[in-house]
């Protein structure tokens, strides 16, 4: 049996592991983690085809980048929030389970009897070579017949980015009568700011230094935010910075 | 054995199997949402398999613009995951019904 068989088989059962360890794992990022181990299998595979470009960006931008995104969403969620995995919801399993196997074999039966082929193109491996590789080859293909997507594709991350913070930002500051009710810091449960003593000075010291201090969020916890990011925020009671 | 397209498509569909499962069964919409990254990659790798079999590169630059338009999806996904969590105060999608309500 040659290598290369030996080898996909090798990373064929790393990524269907960690894929289905992925789906089976309690803690969030545990599932995160086993996906980062998933993709670079998969980045592997794109190597065994040829795709050295698509690896490379598979492991760059998808698990470096969107990944690491996630799991930086994951660290802002509250534990308590996270739902009780194994409580309930049997039927959802059963039915999710039947209908992905139903699925398996209806695949599997139109992957081994496979008769539909494309039009051989020319970008063979020694083709690709002669242009310089497959990034150059890539390159030529994208900017000559695919520069309408390649543009395009430049306007949805543009226009995904944007749409991103507007929508993770917290309310508008200086709004008449808002009250602004948690922080980035805040949405953790540990959190950073730490609760001020009731009935100190600190709403008038901080109006006098130029701060701004809104009223205490339904949590409990006082807010005091800078409008410089080099002033440090007023406290009271003596807390050290 | 020689190593055949259908090997990787074979690969490719048992990901996207799983991913599969994993959005129907999973109740936490950020598990839900690394699934469907894990089927967009899985279908990256058919898109590659088919590439290298008509040796064409349209397949790798489909899977190259699949990848970024992923990386858009994932930050405004995300995005709304993280606003509506601070609103409902719960990650579990059983609790995602203000369209329904």
């Amino acid at each position: 049996m040659p290598w290369e068989v030996i080898i996909f088989y090798l990373i064929a059962a790393t990524s269907i592991a960690a894929a289905a360890g992925m789906v089976i794992a309690r803690n969030p990022v545990h599932s995160a983690v086993f996906l980062v181990i998933c993709f670079i299998q998969v980045a592997a595979v794109f190597v065994m085809l040829g795709a050295e470009f698509l690896a490379v960006i598979q492991i760059i931008v998808y698990t470096g980048a969107i990944l690491v995104l996630l799991l930086f969403v994951l660290m802002l969620v509250d534990p308590d929030d996270l739902p009780e995995f194994h409580l309930g919801r049997p039927i959802q399993r059963a039915v999710g389970a039947i209908l992905g196997l139903i699925l398996l074999l209806e695949v599997a039966v139109a992957v081994v009897t496979r008769t539909i082929t494309g039009r051989q193109g020319s970008a063979t491996l020694e083709n690709i070579e002669l242009v310089g590789g497959n990034t150059q080859a890539l390159g030529r293909v994208i900017y000559t017949n695919y520069l309408l997507a390649f543009e395009v594709v430049s306007l949805v991350l543009t226009i995904g980015i944007l749409g991103a913070i507007v929508l993770a930002l917290p309310e508008r500051l200086g709004l008449p009568g808002y009250v602004r009710k948690d922080t980035i810091s805040l949405a953790h449960p540990r959190g950073t700011d730490r609760a001020l003593p009731a009935g100190t000075a600190a709403p008038s010291g901080a109006a006098a230094a130029g701060l701004a201090v809104s009223q205490p969020a339904g949590i409990g916890r006082r807010l005091v935010f800078a409008r410089d990011p080099d002033e440090q925020p007023v406290t009271g009671g003596g807390r050290k910075q | 054995m020689e190593l055949t397209v259908d090997h990787f498509l074979g690969l490719s569909a048992a990901l996207f199997i799983i991913g599969l499962m994993g959005v129907l069964m999973r109740r936490n919409v950020l598990i839900i949402f690394l699934c469907v990254e894990l089927m967009v990659a899985a279908v990256s790798i058919s898109f590659a398999a088919f590439a290298r079999e008509t040796n064409t590169l349209d397949g790798q630059s489909f899977a190259l613009f699949a990848i970024a338009v992923a990386a858009a999806e994932a930050a405004v996904g995300l995005a709304l995951i993280l606003a509506l969590s601070r609103r409902v105060h719960s990650v579990d999608i059983d609790d995602f019904r203000t369209l329904h309500d």
